[in-house]
């Protein structure tokens, strides 16, 4: 028995040196700036760490549909809240809710939109716990720096400096049109949503709910990606779980996108064109629907009016 | 016994087959010798040799083979 | 959920935990229910319905085996009653006539495994084939050739349904009358998708007994674990970077790093099979199921016949025992060995009768590896290697003789190892090879197309693999050759490790660890590989 005990007792130990050890790691492998030169990945998405803190009003996550249709500069210029766009290519549900805690630790959003296309990708179980692990110790998610460590990695500690003035939107001013806008045929199929992706909306309703912040589903307008039966899908995930869904693809009165124009792969993505029809819309529904603050006029704000003189140029609006 | 030594010693030469206990996990014998040698102890003394009895156990020594023919006659023999 | 391989999280961070725990928490007897369950389940979680096939392998050499059984106590009865009753059959004649009947039930039962494998495995080679000969005759029609999806590890358990069926047939062991412990036997979780090909006495009855998980065989068992994520995904995983850009574009580089590439790949086969083999024997350990070991070091061999020796050695011993022995054993080979002793003396006799079933040998073991030309190629290849060994020993005896080159020296092995290495790379560059052709162009390429240039103006760096993953994988084999020179010596590193301060053994279990978190080829920009043997 007492060597029962010494045993149990020197797995604890051993188990409890190995997170210390992680943890020690993770805390060097951590990329020390948010930018692409410091081993940074996804840095449009990342430029959220290098905003102020409690400045963020609105944040969205999605995969490629999100950063090519919602530009939060326009909303910003028209409506006075902040949003973020922390979307990223073919991103699964598993990184929207890394970004959506990691989001949470600095800011406190009002609004969470999660861009639906992404509900319909289907993950891997394994990738699923190997980003949760990585959630917990970086050392898994940035390991492959060691190739191009310094010795800065040891000593100094993290610091985002770096903001987007885009705020994740990713512009495209291309034009490749498609001749098929009658892709929303009606119909009473709908389109299964997997068991693990439908847990991990679940998830970050619940998450959104404790923090106070409201969740909503939205759906760009994409011919390629989206038709009725997905649409019918995420219904039902709605009203299972409560949560407001906004199907953009079906407001075609609102939001008047002309496809031979305002896409820029033939459906797939909308290209700036588009994206600021979207963007008016939607900035115009959630001022009105959430009550959000105008910070225009704000000194604290004042580096979101300098960014906009930037993404005006960028964009070739001045 | 002699007989069986003197069948080792036609097919491999120049080992002390009265001592060595080893043959096939000292490779000593390797396969194509124990294919020789299973058609001669079968020719022989007149057993069949299934192939369930090739393993080492059985071919390390001249005792561990004698002692295989020997069982496999008293096997096959007639109503004894 | 969806397992996928050994190294995956789900397998090594739920799946295992999980069963470990499930197996401590259940009382002894049934112990051997957790086991069976779970690999139920993870045959499940990789080939679903396809269960169906190996259920039905289980029962076949079952009833296969029972019915055998009875055959036996029948004779055996006869036999008896011959012993008091003269006059009758003799008991030789008895157990002739039942000899022929065990055999023929034997061999249909094998046979019909064997058919399942070949049938599932198998019909679209035959059938693409078949198509190629039609057209070449100008038949006026052609096959249309279905393909199937092929369960999980059906290369692997078919081999042990033959095994067990023929050692009932041989009376190595009374047929087994518990469907489920045979069902154990078939599909052990650890040793499904790769191996070790396991024969019935070694593992049944520690599968079935359920003793208590001793912490030193957990702890044994998972510092093997360890080492063997460490072999795949350090080594073998970053070494593919470069393996797979020369053997796609296999035109496009010139012959030294053609045959960089195929000593590389050599070495990711063997770390990744061998990386494999010990996460399998390690979860084996932890539930104090021996299994057998399919590695000794193979690179130490001094000829290709030793290195099959030391290779996939469970494989190798299958073809030993259930197709060489028993072909080159029946009668008229057995004569034609007699008769070309006497003939041709004590070294070329036999070996007529040898080499007829080593070719059997060989052309099964390429084709059992997969169904293409290439691996036909591969068995062959390695049958001329070791038939010209043979034939040349007493050749390459009498010439060492004669300039007195002691065989035992270190310097002449060292000569014997470096030529089996290159044998046997050249061997695993065909087996890789995006078929025949290609493998053929890439060998010559080696010859005619060889110049060092790349490694000196750096191009070998360009291919995949930077001047860091060469350093880390080169680290990785370092740590793999200090293992096994200890193994070579006859220390058990495991064991050895255990006798060590504590504090040496926890930073080595650490550093080995932290290795594999920090150096492992996996995360962004990695594709999770399979391995490679879970393909055949």
């Amino acid at each position: 028995m007492k060597n029962g005990i010494k045993k149990a007792v020197a797995s604890i130990v051993f188990m409890l040196g190995l997170v210390c050890l992680l943890v020690i790691l993770s805390y060097i492998f951590l990329p020390k700036n948010n930018m692409k030169a410091f081993g940074m990945e996804d840095v449009t998405a990342n430029g959220i760490l290098g905003e102020k803190e409690n400045s963020i009003d609105v944040l969205v996550l999605g995969d490629s549909e999100s950063y090519s249709s919602i530009t939060p500069m326009q909303i910003w210029e028209e409506q006075g809240f902040t949003t973020y766009v922390c979307g990223t290519p073919g991103q699964y549900l598993y990184q929207s809710d890394s970004y959506l805690q990691q989001a949470f630790i600095n800011q406190k959003p009002k609004v969470v939109i999660l861009e639906t296309n992404a509900i319909y990708r289907k993950m891997s179980f394994n990738a699923s716990i190997l980003n949760r692990i990585e959630n917990v110790f970086a050392v898994f998610k940035y390991h492959n720096r060691w190739k191009s460590m310094q010795l800065g990695d040891l000593t100094s500690s993290a610091d985002y400096t770096w903001t987007d003035d885009f705020k994740g939107y990713q512009y495209y001013n291309t034009v490749d049109g498609t001749a098929n806008s009658d892709y929303m045929a009606p119909t009473d199929k709908s389109k299964l949503i997997h068991g693990l992706n439908w847990q991990y909306v679940s998830d970050m309703a619940d998450f959104c709910e404790k923090n106070g912040a409201q969740f909503i589903l939205v759906s760009t307008p994409s011919t390629v990606n989206w038709n009725y039966e997905r649409h019918n899908g995420i219904v039902q995930l709605a009203n299972a779980l409560d949560i407001p869904y906004v199907d953009m693809n079906l407001m075609k009165n609102e939001i008047t996108i002309d496809w031979t124009k305002d896409t820029r792969d033939k459906g797939d993505h909308l290209n700036h064109s588009g994206a600021v029809k979207v963007s008016r819309w939607l900035g115009n529904y959630l001022k009105k629907a959430y009550n959000l603050p105008d910070h225009r006029q704000d000194d604290g704000y004042s580096k979101w009016n300098e960014a906009l003189t930037r993404y005006k140029k960028g964009v070739g609006e001045a | 016994m002699e007989r069986l030594i003197r069948i080792l010693e036609d097919i491999q030469p120049g080992v002390d087959y009265s001592t060595c206990t080893n043959l096939i996990d000292g490779h000593i014998l390797n396969s194509l010798a124990i294919l020789s040698l299973v058609a001669e102890l079968e020719d022989e003394f007149d057993v069949v040799i299934p192939t369930v009895e090739i393993i080492p156990d059985n071919f390390n020594s001249a005792q561990a083979m004698y002692a295989l023919i020997t069982r496999l006659e008293e096997e096959d023999g007639y109503g004894d | 959920m969806a397992i996928d391989s050994y190294y995956s999280i789900a397998y090594l961070a739920i799946f295992l935990p999980a069963v470990v725990i499930a197996y401590t928490v259940f009382p002894k007897k049934a112990r051997w229910f957790v086991l069976l369950i779970s690999s139920g389940i993870f045959f499940w979680s990789m080939s679903g319905k396809l269960l169906i096939w190996l259920i039905v392998s289980i029962f076949s050499i079952h009833y296969g085996g029972i019915y055998l059984s009875l055959l036996q106590k029948e004779r055996d009865g006869k036999m008896a009653r011959a012993k008091a009753q003269q006059g009758g059959p003799s008991k030789k004649e008895i157990r002739k006539l039942y000899q022929k009947k065990q055999l023929a039930v034997a061999a249909a039962v094998a046979l019909f495994n064997v058919g399942i494998l070949v049938f599932l495995k198998y019909t679209p080679f035959f059938g693409a084939n078949m198509n190629r000969f039609l057209a070449w005759i100008k038949a006026p029609f052609s096959l249309n050739i279905p393909s199937f999806v092929v369960p999980i590890g059906i290369s692997f358990y078919t081999l042990q349904a033959v095994a067990y069926v023929m050692d009932v047939y041989r009376e190595k062991f009374p047929a087994e009358r518990n469907i489920f412990r045979l069902a154990l036997y078939m599909s052990f979780f650890p040793q499904l998708m790769e191996g070790p090909i396991c024969r019935y006495p070694d593992t049944s009855g520690a599968l079935w007994q359920g003793e208590r998980i001793q912490f030193e065989n957990l702890v044994s068992g998972m510092q093997r674990i360890a080492f063997g994520m460490m072999k795949k995904l350090v080594i073998a995983d970053r070494l593919n970077l470069f393996i797979k850009n020369v053997f796609t574009n296999y035109n496009q580089y010139d012959g030294g790093i053609t045959a960089l590439a195929a000593v590389l790949y050599t070495c990711q086969l063997y770390m990744d099979f061998s990386g494999t083999m010990d996460i399998v024997l390690g979860t084996g350990e932890i539930f104090g199921v021996t299994l057998p070991e399919n590695f000794r070091q193979p690179f130490f061999s001094k000829s290709i016949s030793e290195f099959w020796q030391r290779w996939h050695i469970t494989l190798g011993a299958w073809f030993k025992d259930y197709i060489f022995y028993p072909l080159s054993m029946t009668g008229p080979m057995k004569k034609l060995t007699s008769h070309g002793r006497k003939r041709l003396g004590n070294h070329y006799g036999p070996l007529t009768a040898g080499a007829c079933g080593l070719f059997c040998v060989w052309l099964l073991n390429g084709l059992w590896h997969g169904a293409g030309w290439h691996y036909i190629f591969f068995g062959m290849y390695h049958f001329a290697l070791i038939l010209a060994g043979s034939l040349w020993e007493p050749a390459a005896a009498a010439i060492c003789r004669l300039l007195h080159i002691r065989r035992t020296s270190v310097p002449w092995k060292g000569v014997q190892i470096a030529r089996t290495a290159v044998l046997v790379c050249i061997g695993e560059l065909f087996f890789r090879a995006h078929g025949l052709r290609a493998g053929l162009f890439m060998f010559f390429n080696i010859i005619w197309g060889f110049s060092l240039s790349s490694f000196g103006d750096g191009t070998v760096f360009n291919v995949g693999m930077d001047k860091k993953d060469f350093l880390i994988a080169f680290i990785g084999v370092l740590i793999v050759l200090v293992n096994s020179i200890m193994k070579e010596k006859g220390t058990r590193p495991r064991k050895w490790l255990a006798d060590r301060p504590v504090v040496f053994r926890w930073a080595l279990c650490y550093g080995l660890i932290l290795f594999v978190v920090i150096f492992g080829a996996y995360g962004a920009g990695y594709v999770p590989l399979d391995p490679i043997y879970a393909n055949f």
